[in-house]
């Protein structure tokens, strides 16, 4: 379940999901499961990056890139499905653990992949910042200033490119983020291209990442027993997804299912800041904006109601929802 | 006497006339098709007929079989007349270029000054078809569109004039039979070459500048509204437009369907045509979008000067 909330980052959600339950089961990670989803996460994010190169390439237009971009994309989605079994839903996460090892010929493969792919965003990279073309629709496009930034509570590279520090990774270091140096990737432009350059720079880091990550991964076992019983408690979990902060939070009253699950993922943060970066703008500007947050529009899924006669707007809760669905198929 | 006229009729028709130009721009659209797709690391068209050669064609019969829709805000008249009349203008202007022979089926001293002429016209059909839709999206890319045009328009003109002012005549067929004597014009002229490959671009509405059908920002610009029968002849009269600005360059600067070496004018026109093709094609897939203002910028700021210094060299220069 909460594997589908998103397509792309369904790692993130699951680690945020899990780490929200192990938080109140009270359990202790195996540290080799922590590699393991580590390793994953930062595929993930390359995954992530490469995707939105290719999309953001695409609105404005050069799709030469977006096809190259699309095409090694294909590497890092084999070595995800080489590890999980899976292209995109990993479920790779089970609560105490992970669901498979990773071994060392499988490891070895991680390494030649990644190889190519860092070797590929070097490339891109310099694309990007060289192209004249790409350059005159993204430079000084979509503003935000790093105070604005702050005070609207944008997350993931957007916040980033404006030139803030701020990872979670860094700042609550969850899964093995404490035990493996890093760099966060911060750029001062706090435009379109600035945001090309923090996502190009974060791939090429999560490849540090894995490399770490897999010449220290530890030995011992992938996931440890726990326990039926869930104790009631109130959990909050913290993820960086490769677009920004997810946060999960848990209220559990002693059975089974959760009395309260409520998700908060990256794009509807990004919300407000990217509304302040289109103030001003072209029209034209428009799609490579919104697409510079990098928005996900099922993790921004909410339903309102806006009736265009009247300009009412109104929400509705699922019981009601249901009943006028009920209602509406019987009228049918 | 009788057996000119049946010669003449079956050259209308037939070969270098309407069967073969449509035949031609099925051709080009699949040439451009599937040269940017192995640009981009694609296949492109692939399973109809050999190598995907029918492609087009079948897109247009597809398209063709499609339900006819008028939007219920839309004038009829000019929003149906658009398509017919949009196909008919490159067609009519490609009866003025040299095909087959150094002389084209429709030649008159001036006939350039009409090529051009119709080309504008092309876009002004985009503002009524844009126009006449009433959709929001059609709307601002048929402003789009026109705005482009103040923008290449001038530049285009004045650099399509060198090979006339050479050649002492703005007769496209003498302009032909002139380099089969002297030199090609992309020889004397190439920044004229370049200033027209550009301007095509912008022209035939392919990116960097397809600003006025712009995917991303306005669904399908001043087409969004047109479908089926109306979209088909669109798309043929597109790819006619694009194997007519293809042999603009090649006869004004390439030398056009003259006879060298072996092979008959014919064939080398083709193959002429063929690289002004690939080269405009190339071009494609190199850029990324360019936004109005930076088009007009760009267009007014370097473009239209330096089609001026190509005249001013033109005059200073001799050949």
């Amino acid at each position: 379940m909460i594997e589908r909330i998103c397509g792309i980052c369904s790692h993130a959600h699951t680690t945020c999901y899990t780490q929200a339950v192990e938080e109140a089961l009270k359990v202790d990670l195996p540290p080799r499961a922590k590699y393991i989803r580590t390793v994953v996460a930062e595929l993930e994010r390359i995954h992530n990056h490469y995707f939105w190169l290719g999309i953001l390439a695409h609105e404005i237009g050069f799709d030469t890139l977006f096809m190259y971009t699309w095409r090694d994309r294909e590497i890092v989605m084999n070595l995800l499905e080489l590890i999980s079994g899976n292209r995109v839903q990993y479920a790779m996460n089970i609560i105490g653990g992970v669901r498979r090892d990773i071994m060392p010929s499988l490891s070895s493969e991680i390494m030649k992949g990644v190889k190519i792919l860092a070797e590929r965003m070097t490339y891109y990279k310099k694309v990007c910042l060289d192209e004249k073309t790409i350059l005159a629709r993204c430079v000084n496009v979509g503003v935000l200033k790093a105070k604005d930034a702050i005070s609207l509570c944008a997350v993931g590279p957007t916040l980033r490119a404006s030139n803030v520090r701020r990872d979670v990774r860094a700042d609550d270091p969850y899964a093995a983020y404490d035990e493996i140096p890093f760099h966060v990737v911060t750029y001062d432009g706090c435009d379109v291209a600035s945001r090309i350059a923090t996502r190009c720079d974060e791939v090429l880091e999560s490849v540090k990442i894995i490399r770490y990550a897999l010449e220290h991964l530890p030995t011992g076992s992938i996931e440890v027993i726990v326990s039926r019983v869930v104790p009631s408690a109130e959990t909050i979990a913290r993820v960086e997804a490769p677009r920004g902060e997810n946060i999960h939070y848990l209220r559990s009253n002693g059975t089974d299912k959760p009395a309260r699950y409520k998700v908060r993922a990256p794009t509807l943060a990004n919300l407000p800041a990217l509304c302040r970066m289109l103030i001003g703008g072209y029209v034209a500007d428009i799609p490579v904006v919104i697409a510079g947050i990098d928005p996900c529009f099922c993790c921004m899924d909410r339903l309102a109601f806006a009736d265009t006669n009247t300009d009412k707007t109104w929400s509705w809760e699922g019981e009601r929802l249901r009943k006028y669905g009920v209602k509406w198929y019987k009228k049918k | 006497m009788v057996q000119e006229e049946i010669v003449r009729i079956f050259q209308i028709l037939f070969f270098p006339g309407f069967l073969f130009l449509v035949l031609a721009a099925f051709f080009y659209e699949w040439v451009d098709r599937k040269f940017v797709a192995r640009l981009q690391n694609r296949l492109g068209p692939l399973h109809t007929g050999p190598m995907g050669l029918l492609q087009p064609f079948a897109d247009f019969l597809k398209l063709l079989s499609k339900e006819d829709i008028v939007p219920g805000a839309a004038d009829r008249l000019f929003f149906s007349a658009v398509p017919i009349f949009m196909l008919s203008l490159p067609l009519t202007a490609l009866f003025c270029i040299p095909i087959i022979s150094s002389v084209a089926l429709v030649s008159f001293e001036g006939d350039l000054i009409f090529v051009i002429f119709v080309t504008t016209l092309f876009v002004i059909s985009v503002f009524i078809g844009a126009w006449s839709s009433t959709n929001r999206f059609s709307t601002v890319g048929g402003m789009r569109a026109c705005l482009q045009m103040l923008g290449y328009a001038v530049p285009m003109t004045v650099a399509m004039i060198g090979p006339a002012i050479v050649a002492k005549t703005l007769s496209i067929s003498r302009i032909v039979q002139w380099q089969t004597t002297g030199l090609w014009f992309v020889l004397t002229q190439p920044l004229g070459f370049a200033i027209v490959a550009i301007c095509f671009l912008a022209e035939l509405q392919k990116i960097p500048f397809d600003i006025p059908k712009a995917e991303t920002e306005l669904v399908a610009g001043w087409l969004t509204e047109f479908g089926g029968k109306k979209l088909a002849l669109l798309k043929l009269a597109e790819d006619l437009n694009f194997v007519l600005a293809g042999s603009i360059m090649a006869s004004l600067y390439l030398g056009g369907a003259s006879g060298f070496w072996f092979a008959p004018p014919f064939v080398w026109f083709i193959i002429k045509l063929t690289v002004c093709t690939l080269i405009l094609s190339n071009l494609r897939a190199l850029f990324a979008r360019f936004r109005i203002d930076q088009l007009m910028r760009g267009v007014w700021k370097y473009l239209t000067p330096l089609a001026l210094l190509q005249i001013i060299l033109v005059e200073l220069i001799p050949w």
